[in-house]
């Protein structure tokens, strides 16, 4: 089985996000990157229908040089190699034109299954999945927490609100993965350790014959606005207190 | 007659013939002796074999003159032995009552060959009341052993109350005793002769022989002379017996036990040898047997069963399916198995010329010979070392187990695998962003080497003196005292990372030694000489396994260093101490560190503590449960350890349980809780009880703290 699994450095959920001055994106510097989670449990079930039907898994992503660190993550979990389009157009390209490129990547590896995370922890957009499907003509299932595969078919299962709904379709198709749908392994350190040596090929927007145009632009970034700090309220007695209380909370809290 | 009927001996020359009746049968004796040593021979050759036949190389015969002195305090002098005061004793009783008996045998026979000027007279006297008593002794150490083996049946000796009394152990016990018996007996008949015959008037020096001797009264001379000899005869065959059998049974630890002994690991407590080249190492950690060291291996015959590294294990005595003394005799089994099969199939290439074809193994040893639940039930507590007479090294066995199951399958439990990508991302175990490591010091003023780098003691704060709530406050008060005595100090702040010390004894060597050179490289890059640590687990790594890493520093543990401020009259303590307190030694303190009066000392200096201890304490102070990584895992088998630790606090009377590790911290408030004694007991830190003694807190926070 011919399998691809479509990966997103992002910075670590607990990283300190800092907006750039001039609202064009976030400070880079001081950022733990990891791959994107979502995408996390679409490599796992890629490997596990390797495991089970043989086949390669073929990890492809978009980002700077420092995504090849995320691919070799997918690689020493046992993915077998990596496609790395780097491209400074491509930087925090919209969803449409990653999807673009991960299209053209992809075609020529006329792969049985795609695998993409649900969405992307960083920003959140959840597109690229479905336009990716929509460019190599495939149908897709999104937000998958359950998957199994017969011969062709697939059945593939997502939570909607307060129930279940399986889909079925067939190969070649391309999922998006949930919470849910497995848990992902830890890598082995001989897994680690050869995973640095696996091929990973890079390709630029040149090499792969395309051009970025956005369709949407990211105008302004701005952080959220900070929360005022407690107030102590200071008194001699309970009832000083309180009666300082009674104040603020009319006259500058308004709410009573 | 008269009275020294020819032999010489008389008042003023006491003495007696060697070999008395038994004079012609020494070239026979010498026949049964060659054969007895033949096949003790032999059997130390098979073992000899079976050693060689497998393991890793280790060198363990470096530093003669350390590995000696091992030899002489732990094996003469029973040093270890000793520190069980039963055991010890009926041990101690058996072993210098054979030592002396042999040496006592030994001048016999040279009087016999080469005749001694001074065997006679009052030489001969002492010599006779020795040998009596010590006979007694060896005799009385068996009855204290058969005592305690068959009646009292104390649990160390069998597994989950289930006795594991072998046939090999009674027959060893019976062995000598018989010996003695047969000794003395033969001294009777002789003495029955030697009297009354010989008139021999000095033979009350040898007491026992001496009153067994009156029970003869009126046996006949000749009678006495024939049953002399079949007893002669049963003595010598029971004593070659005894040669021929050491190989081949529980008595080879009287040659594998002193053997560990000279072969002990001169590292210090609790190091544990770092994994090299992880470029291009084939395989980490030990899956197989032959994955061990040879040494490792030697280690599970020198074993002697005394189970008293089970009787302190939490694991074992929370119900955890793990019993050091059981994996250790599991892996003896698994090697002896092992063992054979491949002498035999290198002998059979031998024969055949070829290469030997070495069959897999029955049962894998990770996993099947020593289960995974038994694996991970392990909290590195140290107890099973610190404790085990024979200098059995248990806990680099199980990381090197747990190193290949993390490493090699990448197969371990969720929670840990969890605790693992935190520390990776964000260097603690939590996962909480990395960034936020100093936020505790900022309104304490405290600088950080990157603004300030000219300080005396870098404080190492560690994840939970960083990041968990009760741990800031322990590093919070520990800063303060520091403040408040004028030491200088700095603290890394963002460019702090987690020691690694729970990825290092929860197997995963690569992580731990990420970390580790991390904080070497920013250590290093400032010129940190000194440092000062909160939690007895950064403290022993930064310690012991940093220098591995090329980062060498002076560690000290904040209890060491308040210890000494103390001493200095840098600090006073004035606000008392209510009610009982107990001190909880954490294993990383005290029995990997040996620190066990400092903390006790300063609280004693705090104005009228009245310290108490729990049942277990110092080196047998039983583990809150959190260590070698159990601290980030579910304990779902058995009770809880750190409840079991409350309990023993409870007992004690103790309202305030004093620690000095931030994990012994969290579990003993979690025993209190869920004890539900939070109303009447409470876990603090000895910084904490120290800074509140020094009742410097102003004046309003105080007031504040009362109100809340
Ligand atoms: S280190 Fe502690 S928990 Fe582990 S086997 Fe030894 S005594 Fe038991
Ligand atoms: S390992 Fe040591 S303490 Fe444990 S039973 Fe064997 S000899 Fe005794």
């Amino acid at each position: 089985m011919n399998i691809v699994a479509c990966v997103k450095q992002v910075p670590d959920t607990e990283a300190l996000i800092k907006v750039k001055a001039d609202g064009s994106g976030i400070e880079e510097g001081g950022i733990k990157w990891v791959m994107n989670p979502y995408d996390e449990f679409g490599v796992e079930e890629a490997l596990k229908l390797k495991e089970k039907f043989g086949g390669e898994v073929t990890i492809v992503s978009v980002g700077p040089a420092r995504a090849l660190e995320t691919i070799r993550t997918a690689l020493a979990m046992g993915a077998e190699k990596g496609i790395h389009i780097s491209d400074p157009s491509l930087d925090n390209a919209d969803a449409y034109n990653t999807a673009k490129a991960l299209a053209t990547a992809i075609k020529g590896l006329s792969p049985d299954i795609i695998f993409c995370g649900m969405r992307a922890i960083d920003d959140d957009a959840g597109q690229v999945g479905s336009v990716l499907a929509e460019l190599l003509d495939l149908p897709s299932v999104t937000v998958v927490t359950k998957l199994e595969v017969e011969g062709t078919t697939v059945k593939a299962t997502k939570a909607i609100e307060g129930a279940q709904v399986t889909y079925e379709t067939s190969l070649p198709c391309l999922i998006t993965a949930a919470k849910g749908l497995n848990e992902p392994r830890y890598a082995s350190l001989p897994g680690i350790m050869k995973a640095k040596k696996k091929p990973v090929d890079v390709k630029d927007a040149a090499a792969l014959g395309i051009t970025v145009e956005p369709k949407a632009k990211v105008v302004k970034m701005t952080p959220p606005p900070e929360r005022a700090p407690g107030k102590k309220i200071d008194g001699a007695d309970p009832a000083e207190k309180a009666a300082k209380l009674v104040k603020l909370l009319r006259e500058e809290a308004k709410v009573i | 007659m008269a009275l020294n009927g020819g032999h010489g001996f008389g008042p003023g020359y006491e003495g007696r013939e060697v070999f008395w009746n038994a004079h012609s049968y020494e070239a026979v004796l010498f026949f049964f002796t060659a054969i007895a040593l033949v096949i003790f021979a032999y059997g130390i050759y098979r073992r000899w074999r079976m050693w060689k036949a497998l393991g890793l190389p280790e060198n363990r015969t470096d530093k003669a003159g350390e590995r000696i002195k091992s030899l002489l305090v732990n094996g003469l002098l029973q040093a270890r032995t000793f520190r069980e005061s039963y055991a010890g004793i009926f041990h101690g009783l058996i072993f210098f009552g054979f030592i002396i008996l042999i040496f006592g045998a030994a001048i016999d026979a040279t009087q016999f060959h080469f005749g001694l000027p001074f065997f006679h007279g009052s030489f001969y006297l002492w010599f006779s009341l020795v040998m009596e008593i010590f006979g007694l002794a060896v005799l009385a150490g068996v009855i204290l052993a058969v005592i305690r083996r068959y009646v009292w049946k104390p649990d160390l000796l069998g597994y989950r109350g289930k006795p594991d009394n072998r046939p090999d152990d009674a027959i060893v016990l019976l062995l000598i005793a018989l010996i003695i018996v047969t000794g003395f007996i033969i001294e009777a008949l002789r003495l029955h002769v030697n009297v009354n015959v010989d008139g021999f008037t000095w033979e009350h020096w040898s007491f026992a022989g001496y009153l067994l001797s009156k029970t003869l009264a009126g046996v006949d001379i000749g009678t006495t002379m024939t049953l002399h000899k079949i007893m002669w005869w049963g003595h010598a065959a029971l004593a070659l017996a005894f040669i021929a059998y050491i190989p081949y049974s529980r008595l080879l630890h009287i040659i594998t036990t002193p053997a560990n002994h000279y072969l002990l690991s001169l590292e210090p407590t609790g190091t544990l040898k770092p994994i090299e080249d992880f470029e291009n190492a084939e395989s980490f950690g030990v899956g197989r047997l032959e994955e061990f060291t040879w040494k490792q291996i030697f280690d599970s015959d020198a074993c002697t069963r005394c189970g008293r590294c089970q009787d302190g294990c939490p694991a074992y005595l929370s119900g955890k399916p793990l019993s050091p003394k059981k994996m250790i005799q599991d892996i003896k089994e698994h090697w002896e198995d092992r063992a054979a099969k491949i002498l035999a199939a290198k002998a059979l290439a031998k024969k055949s010329g070829g290469e030997p074809e070495i069959p897999e193994p029955d049962k894998m040893l990770v996993g099947e010979v020593i289960d995974l639940h038994e694996l991970w039930a392990c909290t590195n507590c140290m107890y099973c070392m610190e404790n085990c007479p024979a200098l059995i090294e248990h806990v680099p066995k199980i990381v090197g187990m747990r190193q290949y199951k993390v490493l090699m399958e990448a197969d371990f439990s969720p929670e840990l695998q969890l605790t693992y990508r935190n520390m990776e991302n964000n260097s603690n175990p939590w996962g909480i962003g990395a960034h936020l490591r100093g936020e505790w010091a900022k309104e304490l003023g405290i600088k950080t080497l990157a603004e300030n780098p000219d300080v005396e003691y870098l404080f190492y704060v560690g994840c939970a003196g960083s990041l968990d709530d009760q741990g800031k406050k322990v590093s919070t008060a520990f800063a303060k005292i520091l403040q408040a005595a004028g030491v200088s100090f700095g603290i890394l702040g963002e460019e702090e990372g987690c020691c690694g010390d729970s990825a290092m004894r929860g197997g995963n060597e690569y992580l731990y030694q990420t970390q580790a050179q991390m904080n070497i490289e920013v250590m290093n890059g400032y010129g940190v000489k000194k440092i000062i640590c909160t939690c007895p687990h950064g403290y022993n790594a930064l310690k012991k396994d940093y220098p591995h890493f090329g980062g060498n520093y002076e560690v000290y543990h904040h209890t060491e260093i308040i210890a000494k401020l103390i001493a200095e009259g840098k600090i006073t303590l004035k606000k008392p101490l209510e009610g009982v307190t107990t001190y909880h030694d954490s294993c990383f303190l005290g029995r990997y560190n040996g620190i066990y009066d400092q903390p006790r000392n300063i609280l004693k200096s705090v104005p009228g503590t009245r310290l108490v201890e729990m049942r277990s304490n110092h080196r047998k102070s039983f583990c809150c449960g959190a260590g070698g990584a159990r601290m980030w895992m579910e304990e779902d088998i058995g009770e809880r350890i750190n409840d079991m630790r409350t309990d023993q606090a409870i007992e004690a009377g103790a309202a305030t349980i004093a620690v000095g590790c931030p994990f012994c911290l969290t579990m003993m408030a979690d025993g209190i809780k869920d004890r539900g004694k939070e109303e009447s007991m409470k876990s603090m830190d000895i910084a904490e009880i120290v800074w509140r003694s020094m009742d410097l807190e102003k004046a309003t926070t105080a007031e504040e703290a009362k109100e809340e």
